[in-house]
This record gives structure tokens, sequence and C-alpha cells, in this order.
């Protein structure tokens, strides 16, 4: 007996829980997937379950591009609002996303603000595949045939969800497909590889045609649901009586990222910042939590304005490395 | 959940200006441990101080670890936050947070000749543990402080300097003398010949520009001094000071959590 849920039925739970607090949703809207805001109104076909083909990952409803994190008045530290319990309806690999970052940002000491987000959200993956290992989340949703995703409960909050009325219990067997791996996937499995292979490249001349390639801009950090730079920045009234501190985004391939008081800059670079963008994913994020800060969702190869394609860059590397051991 | 980013408030308990841009700001922060005789912090850790409204900046603690009334930073004008840091007097309130960061192996450094080194604005780390070994200065042998500055007006704690004299071989020298100025002139790796040390026996502790810390290098490593004795506080752009936001990072240290002392062999594999 499998507790499943019928694909009809899934856009009206998403609306139903929607009634009662915010559910955030990827959603196809004027051409472009954007994580937002569920109404009553949201029609079924602007819900985009399939990979991660939103703009933004969901990472911003944990780590927002901005958020004032202290406010001061007369040098008195107010309290935070609360945050409201919130829902998040994520494609699996969106979900893997946030639970890399968890890792991240809760290993200690752990970092209060993105916690205090996590902690009033439900996550609720919504996977067209066969799930091979639920790392976390609250509730699972996997395809199992045409018509049927079965619930894969993970935490009190997934299991009163799965207890609503638009589960049933069906005496049905699974067919869930395996996904195919992208080969970036594919590479990432030998990451020890990866990482050998960045270290050896860091004086190759294949950084400086990146130099050449890459605008600087930043987007591929922005979009990358595992990058969390982040600066922070006071702000202050005009009568001085009321401070407020933000944290905001930050990109280690911005100019200024590792500029010091007093004018030195110890990465001066675009070649040294953005080998730098490698080398945290690859090798110190990797040797720091087991695996690369990657998650192979393709957001920085498809939005980077310069056509950057992160997987030929680590394939090229992996490749050249590979012959220089064989010479 | 403790919330790490939150500071405490310390009261300012004097100003003192060292040199036409440099203040010493003693603070009063509530003390880590209430023990006397014990460290309250280890010489060489960072506090990040800041003033709401302008931010936080790291500086290194340049008082001595060995009592919890205060806790003194050097403040050189160089951005915001110390910019608004030198309008401050006696009495007003800064945020701090901290000590982070690892410090100097005081355990490492006893019974070695010690050699400290550094230059200008690089003194506030040198100058705490300093404190410390003059405290326990029959647990070393030959101590050393070895300090460059731009001109004799930039000399830093010129007055501590008399007392560490007592103890202590102090060496200076400047970039450009004037006509009161009898002393060294030229690059504080021209000091080294003064040292009478036991090159095997001897450590390091540096806080300083890459450039002086590597030529420094470069003299002590041939005469038998190796890196790994050689130790050096790196100045990086820590933010969080708590391994979180990757401003600070180098090769796969964290200068904020791994340092911001590190050992020569280390800075010389992947350091960026």
């Amino acid at each position: 007996m499998l507790r499943v849920i019928h694909k009809k039925n899934l856009t009206k739970l998403i609306r139903s829980l929607a009634v009662k607090s915010a559910v955030w949703a990827p959603l196809q809207t004027n051409g472009e997937v954007v994580f937002s805001l569920v109404s009553q109104e949201t029609p079924d076909k602007e819900f985009v379950f399939q990979g991660s083909q939103s703009l933004l990952p969901p990472k911003f409803l944990f780590l927002p591009a901005e958020e004032e994190i202290f406010s001061v008045e007369k040098n008195k530290v107010k309290s935070l609002p609360k945050i409201e319990p919130f829902s998040v309806f994520c494609s699996y690999p969106d979900l893997v996303g946030i639970l890399e970052l968890d890792e991240i940002m809760q290993k200690e000491p752990t970092d209060f603000f993105y916690t205090r987000h996590r902690e009033a959200a439900t996550l609720i993956a919504v996977s067209d595949y066969k799930v091979e290992v639920a790392m976390a989340g609250d509730l699972i949703l996997e395809k199992i045939n045409q018509s049927y995703y079965q619930a894969i409960v993970l935490t009190a909050k997934g299991k009163k969800i799965s207890q609503l009325k638009f589960f049933e219990n069906k005496n049905m067997e699974s067919r869930a497909i395996y996904a195919e791996r992208s080969p970036l996937r594919q590479l990432l499995l030998d990451s020890e590889l990866i990482k050998e292979a960045i270290l050896w490249s860091r004086n190759k001349p294949i950084w400086e045609e990146l130099e050449e390639k890459c605008l600087g801009c930043g987007i591929c950090t922005y979009v990358c649901p595992l990058c969390y730079c982040f600066s922070t920045e006071d702000k202050k009234s005009f009568d001085g009586n009321r401070c407020s501190r933000c944290r905001k985004w930050d990109a280690c391939t911005l100019p200024d990222f590792a500029l010091v008081a007093g004018g030195k800059n110890f990465r001066p670079t675009l070649k040294q910042r953005y080998y730098n963008w490698y080398y945290h994913k690859f090798v110190r994020g990797y040797k720091e939590f087991g695996r690369p800060h990657c998650v192979s969702c393709g957001r920085c190869q498809k939005y980077c304005p310069a056509g950057i394609d992160i997987y030929q860059v680590l394939k090229r590397i992996v490749d050249d490395y590979k012959k220089s051991l064989n010479h | 959940m403790k919330n790490i980013y939150s500071p405490q408030t310390a009261k300012i308990l004097s100003v003192k200006n060292l040199s036409a841009n440099v203040k010493l700001f003693r603070l009063k922060v509530k003390p880590n441990l209430p023990l006397q005789n014990r460290l309250c912090f280890i010489p060489g850790q960072f506090a990040l101080i800041g003033v709401w409204g302008y931010g936080e900046a790291p500086f290194g603690i340049s008082s001595s670890p060995l009592q919890n009334q205060y806790l003194e930073v050097v403040v050189r004008e160089a951005g915001t936050v110390t910019q608004k840091l030198h309008t401050l007097k006696k009495g007003d309130e800064v945020t701090f947070r901290g000590p982070y960061g690892n410090g100097f192996p005081l355990d490492f450094f006893e019974g070695k000749d010690l050699v400290m080194i550094t230059g200008g604005c690089g003194i506030p780390p040198i100058a705490s543990l300093i404190e410390y070994v003059i405290k326990n200065r029959k647990n070393f042998n030959n101590v050393y402080l070895l300090y460059g500055a731009a001109t004799p007006q930039d000399i830093l704690m010129k007055e501590k300097m008399k007392e560490w004299k007592k103890s202590i071989e102090v060496l200076l020298t400047v970039d450009q003398g004037d006509k009161n100025w009898k002393g060294n002139v030229g690059l504080v790796s021209n000091l080294v010949r003064y040292l009478e040390i036991e090159p095997q026996n001897t450590a390091a502790a540096m806080c300083g520009p890459g450039a002086m810390a590597k030529a420094l290098e470069n003299i002590l490593k041939p005469v038998g001094v190796s890196d790994r004795r050689i130790f050096v506080s790196e100045e990086r752009r820590m933010q969080c000071g708590i391994g979180k936001c990757q401003h600070c990072t180098c090769g796969e240290k964290y200068v904020c959590l791994d340092g911001p002392v590190f050992n020569f062999d280390e800075i010389d594999k992947d350091f960026d």
C-alpha cells in the first residue's frame, strides 16, 4: 500500500496550503520560471517542477539578496520581526541545493539569520524521477507512474501534509524511473580528480583565456544554489538615531571582494578571482564538506552573459590534467 | 539559538594619539574569563570592532592578555569604520565581537630565542605578545623586537617601548630619518644583522605586509630558522569573523578561523 497523490491533485494541494500560509513555487511567468508566491488564482499550467529551471534557486528565501539583520535605535538593538511559517515547493535538484546550503550555513557556529528562515520553512520536493537517497526536507513527492506521485515522508511537518484529503492509499507498485545523468553530474562523481585537476591548473593558460571571456559580473554566483558569499553594510537615518545593518549577497568574482582598508587588494585580477570561484567550489568546499559546492543545475552556464560553460571548463581542465599525468 | 553576529557594547575608557593618523583605544569589554593571571585572549587574536551605522572592522588586540580590565586596539584612519572611530571620545560606545582566530603559539615559543618583527601599524598583535613574553620573561631566551616605520613620527607605542626595552632588545629603523634621528635608516630586514640568536632554536613572529614577511623569510630561512618556526599574522578582510562570508579565504584556509597566524610553510603552499 502506498500513500500517493494524483497529479491532478498536486496543484490543488499547493493552492490549499497557500490559503493558510505563504507558499513559494517555481512558476512560469512571462516566459521565465521564477520562484513566486502561489495564489488561489495560480493556474495549473504555471507550475514547473522539471529540473532547475528557475532563474534564481530558492536560496533567496533563506539567504535573501538583501536583509536587515540588525535594526538599531539610539544604540539599542531592536528585536527582529518573527518569520511566519511558509512552504516551498521545488524540484528535487533544487531541494538538494537547499540541503547542501543547510550544511554550509549550519556548520558550527550556526548562521543565525539563515537558520531563522530555514526553521520557518516546510520543504516539499516534487520529483519526476526516482529519489535514490532522500537526504532531508519534509516531504518528497516522487513520480511513480504517469498519474501518481508517492509521498515520501521525512518529518512530522511532512507527515501532516501527507494526511490531507488530496492523498490516498493505493495498492500499486512504484514504477519510478531513474533520471539520466547530465555530463556535468557524471563528471562530478569523481570530485577528488576534479580537486586535483583544479589545483594543478592554477598557473595554466586556461585561466587567462577565461579571464578574457569572463565579464566579472557575478551572475554565476547569484544564480548558484551553493554560492553564499556575503557582505554587510550599515545605513543610517539622517538624524543619526536609526541605523540598520544589512547583509547582502556578494560575489567573489567582483573586483573589491578581497580588498582591505588602505587599498591592498589580495585578488586584484579577474583571473585570480575567477580561479578562486572554482577553487572554492571544487577544492576548499570539497575539503571542508566532502563534496563540491556544485549541484550541476546548469544555471551558471545558462545565465552567463559570456556563455562560459562550467562543464566545458571542468572537462578541459580534467582532460589536460590527465594528459599531463600520462606524459 | 545563539546569534553569533550579535556584538556586545564596549565603552571607550580612553583615546590616545599615537601618530598623526593613528589612535589607541582602550575599551571596557565584558571579561571572557574572570580569573586572574590567566589569558583572556591569545596574543595574535583579533576582534571585530564597530559602530552602528558605519560597520565593523577587524583589529588585532594590542593590550596584555593577562588582565581582564580592558582591551586596547590601535586604529589607523583608513576606511569608513576607522574614520568614524577616530571621531569618538572617552565614554562613547562601540560594538565588539571576538576575540577570534588562533593567535601566536605561545607554548611553542617557550625555551626559544624569539624574534618579533613588524612595521608601522602591524604592531598591535606583536605588542600583546611582548606583554605576555615580558610577564613570563624567564621562559624565553633572547628576545628581540625589530620594528620599522616610515619616519620617526610614525613609530607607534613609543612609551610602551621604553618599558619593553628593560626586558627585551628593541631595534628600530625608519625609511626616512629627520635631524634628531640617530638610529637606523632602511628596511627592517637590515636589522637582522644585530641579532644574536641560535637559529636552530629560534622562532619568529611577524605582522606586516607580504613583501616584508617574504624578505625576512629570505634572510632567516638560509641561516637555519625553518619556515615552520616563522609565524606571520595575516591581514585580510575578515567580515563575519566566523568562517562564513568567504572574504578572508586564502587557498584552503580561512584567515579568520585557521589564522590570522600562519607559519610560513602554510603560507608558501597555495595562498592568494
